[in-house]
């Protein structure tokens, strides 16, 4: 980048939120991916109005920007190409407004996700979508992602909380799309939109989000199966008694060996599947829950059942589950998350197709997810220094990815599409459907200024 | 630069998934990437495959690190990034040598326990002859570059003389059944007197004996600066001087002494005889309540709200969140205050990061003077000396009423 531009950039920003080193630059190279790009250069704006002169300056001088929240993303979305700058909004960290009569928040895309859920807690309140890297991700990301979370099964994800955005167009304008209310049909619905759209057609500035009140109880349960399928017909006969648990977590055999064999925590190491369950609501209606929940889980032949009501109870039937991330690298250091998904119904017959995939390339492929969306994240295990294993493993995802289309589901429940899953967008979304959103993009975008090359290349 | 097998296996399994950003004081305070565990393994990466090489950027990014450890005890992948950081100012110092005043501190002063005396009483002449009043009306300081008049307040009253010159060799209580040797560290010895009183007012009247060995300085400041050689020689001498008496056990004051202690067997390769003694090593609260099963009578003097800081050093060692906590609630009942969730982390003294870091640890301390002010406790108890000279910095710094205490003198005066 040219010594004027850069001057420029720090008049618009002030020159300590500019960073210029190769050494600083490195720091914004990755996301939770194994891609790189080293940014030109690293700029934190303050505000909106710094974010679209940026960007009018982009489309003058025609350099790349590259939006960046935690960079936790897992599809290479805030990647950066070099001569590119990467935007990073983490700075504009400000919850502006809980309003408990109209239910929402106001914040600025770079609020941590976790925090948010701490502050309208503290009012009572509610914000479902709860990504599991929450403590760190930030809510533009969530938006630009659609992230999603164990709870989307009965909450939905964060696309169902965006009520409106403040966006700096790829051109340069602040725009405002949606409102404060949760009907809106005013125009094309550009929120929607823009919530996935991975940072291509905007820069989300500001966010309004809807809450709901904060469940008053919750209870847990935990539930042992022989066989997946077991664990499958417990899901369907809940939902066919009218529940809709909060959380429904499922791990495999794999995955369930793993996490006993780094804790010791006494699971049964001969299980096929192991059902995490919660429901919340109002204390007498999750009590009722809670039984139906029992007897569901009874008639599939469950074969241990635990369940718990206090904080301290819960947290113990949860450890297994929140080991599982750290307790499957100790096989291999490289784990390469997919989150292909399925329709619930099809589960069983997902968590037998990935078995095999594993077993042909010979790769440790444990699974656990969500079972209530058919979010299942097969997760591959390797070392990425080995480049049989890499290829091996990358032609695994091929073959994840057909199974799920194959069964009516999808490349990325949540993930997004990123560079990763460029390559096989068109598996899905057919080349019309690629078409239209290429035109979509050049009409907002035309000197494709806004991370371009993701998601499909113009 | 080069790394062990163990390093490179964590260098590794680093996913950059980012975890570590909610909790590295340092990304918290900056929202900056190259401060945080993540950035720092990249920048290895780098390093290692020759991609990158030592500059002055580089070395800057590396120096700045609490080495807190809270990223790694936090790591679904268990990476330890403060080790790795450790390794990497060990390359550095390699690759370029040590700055010149840490040069003259470590092997000068520090290797030679008689003149870091010398050093000592010089610094005390100069606080206890009131020049230090004059230079600091007379703004003289202001005058030198680098906000030296902040720092200069930041060093340590020297107490007169040394701890261990003050005390006898042995110590024996009442019935002495049990025998331990002692390790002061630096900041006891020469600077809070009250604690090591505490500690041996404590153990001796619970029928302990107390011997307080020939000892220098535990290695950390060396360590943390990547001078290896430095702290192996100090390493080499404090097992020679603390396993010669086979005591029953070694106690110590100082939470990031006795993380050093701790890792001695790991770092420098003495034939095992401190793998052996490992064992007996712990903190003075873990002795109280573990070995000595000590009950203590609830206070009849009130000291007003307490509450706990966390050192980072102490914490992550067994019983080492609990054990002060029980002691302290055994005398202060319901006026012992958790600090809020977000405040109990690093205060961001670690070491002489807050020398070279001055305003990046102030911003560290934040949360945790935030909490302060909304507590208004009457006493910071805390398990490391280097925390309570930081922690009664900040508090000043703040104007808050409250005194930092180090745990075990709370109990003295209390009982
Ligand atoms: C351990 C771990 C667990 C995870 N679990 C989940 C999970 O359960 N569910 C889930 O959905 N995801 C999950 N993720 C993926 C990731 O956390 C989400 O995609 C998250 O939304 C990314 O947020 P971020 O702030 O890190 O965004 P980044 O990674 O920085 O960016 C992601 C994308 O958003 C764009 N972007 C960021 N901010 C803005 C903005 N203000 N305006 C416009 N575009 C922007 C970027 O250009 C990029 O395309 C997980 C990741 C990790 C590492
Ligand atoms: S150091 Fe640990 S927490 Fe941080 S990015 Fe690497 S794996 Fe994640
Ligand atoms: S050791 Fe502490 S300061 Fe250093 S990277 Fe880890 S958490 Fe941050």
């Amino acid at each position: 980048m040219d010594k004027d531009t850069v001057k420029k950039i720090k008049s618009v920003v002030g020159s300590e939120y500019v960073l210029e080193s190769p050494e600083e630059r490195i720091c914004y190279s990755y996301d939770g991916t194994a891609r790189r790009g080293i940014p030109a250069l690293v700029v934190l704006p303050g505000n909106a109005r710094e974010v679209a002169e940026i960007v009018r300056l982009a489309n003058e001088k025609g350099f790349p920007i590259f939006p960046r929240g935690a960079g936790t993303g897992l599809s290479g979305g805030s990647v950066p190409a070099e001569q590119g700058l990467a935007m990073v909004l983490s700075r504009m960290n400000r919850i502006l407004e809980i309003s408990r009569d109209d239910l929402l928040a106001v914040v600025e895309p770079g609020v941590v996700t976790g925090r948010l859920h701490r502050a309208v807690e503290k009012e009572g309140l509610f914000y479902p979508p709860d990504p599991s890297s929450l403590q760190t991700c930030t809510i533009g990301g969530n938006v630009a992602e659609n992230a999603g979370g164990p709870r989307a099964f009965k909450y939905g994800v964060t696309r169902d909380y965006v009520l409106g955005l403040e966006v700096v167009t790829p051109t340069g304008e602040i725009i405002n799309t949606g409102g404060r209310t949760v009907k809106n049909v005013t125009g094309y619905d550009l929120t929607g939109l823009l919530t996935g759209s991975e940072g291509t057609l905007g820069i989300i500035t500001r966010i309004t989000l809807r809450l709901v009140p904060k469940p008053r109880a919750v209870q847990t349960a935990l539930a042992v199966y022989n066989r997946v399928e077991d664990a499958a017909s417990t899901v369907t006969a809940m939902i066919r008694r009218g529940i809709i648990p909060a959380t429904l977590e499922l791990m495999d055999r794999i995955t369930i060996r793993c996490v006993e064999n780094y804790l010791r925590l006494g699971l049964p190491m001969d299980a096929g599947a192991i059902l995490l369950i919660e429901v919340d609501g109002l204390p007498a209606q999750v009590a009722e829950e809670m039984k139906l929940v029992e007897d569901a889980c009874r008639q599939n032949s469950c074969r241990a059942l635990q369940t718990a009501t206090d904080a301290a109870e819960r947290e113990r039937l949860w450890k297994a589950r929140r080991a599982v991330s750290t307790a499957i690298v100790q096989i291999k250091p490289t784990k390469i998350s997919e989150d292909a998904t399925v329709p619930r119904s099809k589960i069983p017959e997902m968590v037998e197709r990935l078995k095999s995939i594993g077993e042909k390339y010979g790769l440790h492929l444990p699974v656990f997810g969500h079972a209530g969306d058919g979010n299942l994240h097969p997760n591959i295990l390797v070392d990425k220094r080995d480049p049989v294993e890499m290829e091996k493993a990358e032609k695994a995802v091929q073959e994840i990815f057909r199974a799920a289309l194959d069964l009516g589901g999808t490349l990325s429940g949540e993930h997004g599409v990123g560079l990763l899953k460029k390559p096989y967008l068109e598996w899905e979304a057919g080349a019309g459907g690629i078409e239209y959103m290429k035109a979509i993009k050049k009409a907002v975008d035309p000197r494709n200024v806004l991370n371009p090359g993701k998601i499909f290349q113009v | 630069m080069k790394l062990n097998e163990t390093q490179e296996q964590m260098i590794n399994r680093c996913s950059r998934c980012g975890s570590c950003q909610a909790h590295c004081p340092l990304y918290l305070a900056t929202g900056v990437e190259p401060l945080v565990a993540r950035g720092k393994v990249e920048l290895l990466e780098h390093l290692i495959e020759g991609r990158l090489e030592w500059n002055d950027k580089l070395a800057e990014v590396f120096s700045t690190c609490l080495l807190c450890g809270n990223c790694g005890d936090n790591c679904p992948n268990q990476v330890r990034v403060d080790h790795l950081v450790r390794e990497a100012r060990r390359d550095l110092v390699a690759a370029r040598g040590l700055p010149v005043i840490k040069r003259t501190v470590f092997q000068q002063l520090l290797k030679n326990d008689g003149r870091l005396s010398a050093a000592a009483r010089l610094v005390c002449f100069y606080q206890r002859s009131g020049i230090q009043r004059l230079v600091r009306a007379g703004k003289v300081l202001n005058l030198l570059p680098g906000g030296l008049t902040v720092k200069e307040s930041l060093l340590p009253r020297l107490a007169a003389g040394e701890f261990r010159k003050l005390v006898p060799r042995v110590n024996r209580g009442k019935k002495s059944t049990l025998r331990v040797a002692y390790f002061t560290g630096c900041m006891t010895n020469y600077v809070f007197h009250r604690t090591g009183r505490s500690v041996l007012n404590l153990l001796t009247g619970n029928g302990v004996e107390v011997t307080i060995p020939e000892q220098g300085c535990c290695g950390l400041p060396a360590l943390a600066a990547g001078d290896y050689d430095t702290a192996g020689e100090l390493a080499r001498r404090n097992i020679a001087g603390f396993t010669q008496s086979e005591p029953d056990y070694i106690v110590v004051d100082c939470a990031s002494c006795l993380g050093t202690l701790l890792e001695y067997p790991r770092l420098f390769d003495d034939g095992g005889t401190f793998a052996r003694a490992e064992e007996k090593v712990m903190d003075i609260s873990r002795f109280l309540v573990e070995v000595l099963d000590i009950k203590l009578p609830p206070a009849t003097k009130d000291a007003g709200i307490v509450t706990y800081h966390d050192p980072c050093h102490l914490k992550r060692t067994p019983g080492g969140k609990e054990y002060p906590r029980a002691l302290l609630k055994m005398v202060s009942g319901p006026r012992f205050v958790e600090l809020p969730a977000d405040a109990g982390r690093c205060c961001g003294s670690a070491g002489s990061f807050n020398l070279e870091h001055y305003r990046l640890s102030r911003e560290v301390v934040k949360p945790k003077i935030r909490a302060l002010e909304v507590m208004q406790p009457d006493i910071i108890a805390t398990g490391c000396p280097a925390c309570m000279l930081h922690l009664e910095h900040a508090i000043k710094d703040a104007s808050l009423p409250a005194r930092v205490v180090h745990t075990v003198e709370l109990l003295n005066i209390l009982t």
